[in-house]
């Protein structure tokens, strides 16, 4: 569902990552990701679903970039918890397809995933918090 | 050796003078490292100068798995283990040609390099290794945790740092299988996937069949559906269908090759 109003995100993200709005660069924010989730004790599982949200979430905003638009990847990192946000500009106002297969299978790995757009800005948003670590009964 | 031509002569009677000058020398190395007087020194001087003079040939067959994700220089360097093995191998009583009996050896030393080392992009051996304790351990931990562990927990189990996990995740990234029909390795040599792929169960087309076949049955007469019963259900034969039924066998003959050629036109038509 689109982003609906202001969330409790500070305006000043932990961690910030600027990358060409390429295909080829996607797997650096899918390994910074990873590297950010581990410190953040999540699980393997966790990561893993994880780092092809994040994929996914920049697979849809650079399909939807302009031309000489860059990627940004925005980290707040909480406890056990991490929320991306990956925007990037668009020629005109673009509309996420949440019937397609990339937001399908972002929103399933995701805990929670949003979008925003506004006239020249496509956004992203996921939530992803860790299993918790006591045994699963 | 004897003047008695070898296999290879047989096959290619011309040779360059290059081949024959190797051929010599080869003879001649391996003439002392069989030789019962030779020293440990000889030996060991020979068998140096015969891996030196066949490299050219560990060269040429790696050069036939270049450009497959691993580079030349380790391709020639697990060929040059093959080409060691062979030199300690070869029997030069055999009568073939050294280079005949290398060449296969070479081959199955880069084949299974590239079958052990099935990794799309060049990961050093430590991380190889950590990615496999990575794999081992994660799985005994999932065991007894009942969820995947974290990198904290890998870490404290394997008594490494948590960027060293970080840095051996990214490397599995680098891991592929060189194609999903290649199987697990076993003594036959590699069992494809697709032998272990179930197929289609013959009698799924049955059931189609008989679902189909059900509302044709239920339109025929009485008597034609007592006969298919007493035929294909109680196996009866015509005969004692007959008797059953009270009708010549003949009758019966004919009333089933009809019926059943009822029910086949219904089933193609429908």
């Amino acid at each position: 569902m689109p982003l609906t109003g202001s969330d409790e995100l500070p305006d000043r993200s932990d961690v910030e990552l600027r990358i060409p709005a390429q295909g080829v660069y996607v797997s650096v924010l899918r390994t910074t990701t990873a590297g950010l989730a581990a410190r953040l004790d999540f699980t393997l599982d966790d990561i893993e679903d994880l780092r092809m949200a994040v994929g996914e979430a920049a697979a849809i905003v650079l399909e939807s970039a302009a031309d000489d638009a860059d990627l940004r990847a925005r980290f707040w990192l909480g406890d056990r918890t991490m929320t991306v946000t990956v925007d990037a500009d668009t020629d005109g106002t673009v509309m996420v397809d949440e019937d397609s297969f990339a937001w399908q299978v972002l929103t399933t790995l995701a805990t929670s995933a949003e979008f925003s757009t506004t006239d020249e800005r496509l956004a992203i948003t996921l939530v992803m918090q860790a299993t918790p670590l006591e045994a699963a009964l | 050796m004897t003047d008695e031509p070898t296999r290879d002569e047989l096959v290619t009677p011309s040779r360059s003078p290059a081949v024959e000058e190797t051929r010599r020398r080869s003879a001649a190395l391996f003439a002392v490292l069989g030789a019962s007087d030779a020293t440990m020194a000889e030996r060991g001087d020979a068998r140096e100068q015969l891996v030196h003079l066949h490299l050219p040939l560990v060269e040429h067959c790696a050069r036939r798995f270049r450009n497959r994700g691993e580079p030349l220089e380790d391709l020639v360097q697990v060929g040059t283990i093959g080409l060691l093995k062979a030199v300690d191998r070869f029997d030069t009583g055999r009568g073939v040609e050294f280079s005949t009996y290398a060449t296969p050896t070479i081959i199955g030393e880069i084949k299974r390099h590239f079958r052990d080392k099935g990794w799309a992009i060049r990961v050093p051996r430590r991380l190889q290794e950590l990615r496999m304790q990575i794999g081992s351990v994660s799985a005994t931990l999932t065991q007894t945790l009942g969820r995947s562990p974290t990198p904290r927990e890998l870490a404290e189990e394997i008594g490494c740092t948590v960027e060293e996990i970080v840095e051996g995740l990214d490397s599995g990234n680098a891991y592929s299988t060189l194609s999903l029909d290649a199987g697990e390795e076993s003594e036959d040599g590699p069992g494809s996937m697709l032998d272990a792929i179930g197929v289609d169960d013959d009698s799924l087309e049955h059931v189609e069949i008989r679902e189909s076949i059900k509302p044709l049955l239920d339109a025929l007469g009485d008597r034609e559906k007592k006969i298919l019963m007493l035929r294909f259900f109680r196996n009866m034969t015509q005969s004692q269908i007959a008797a059953e039924v009270g009708i010549s066998q003949m009758h019966v003959s004919r009333l089933l090759s009809r019926t059943l050629d009822h029910l086949r036109t219904a089933l193609e038509t429908d």
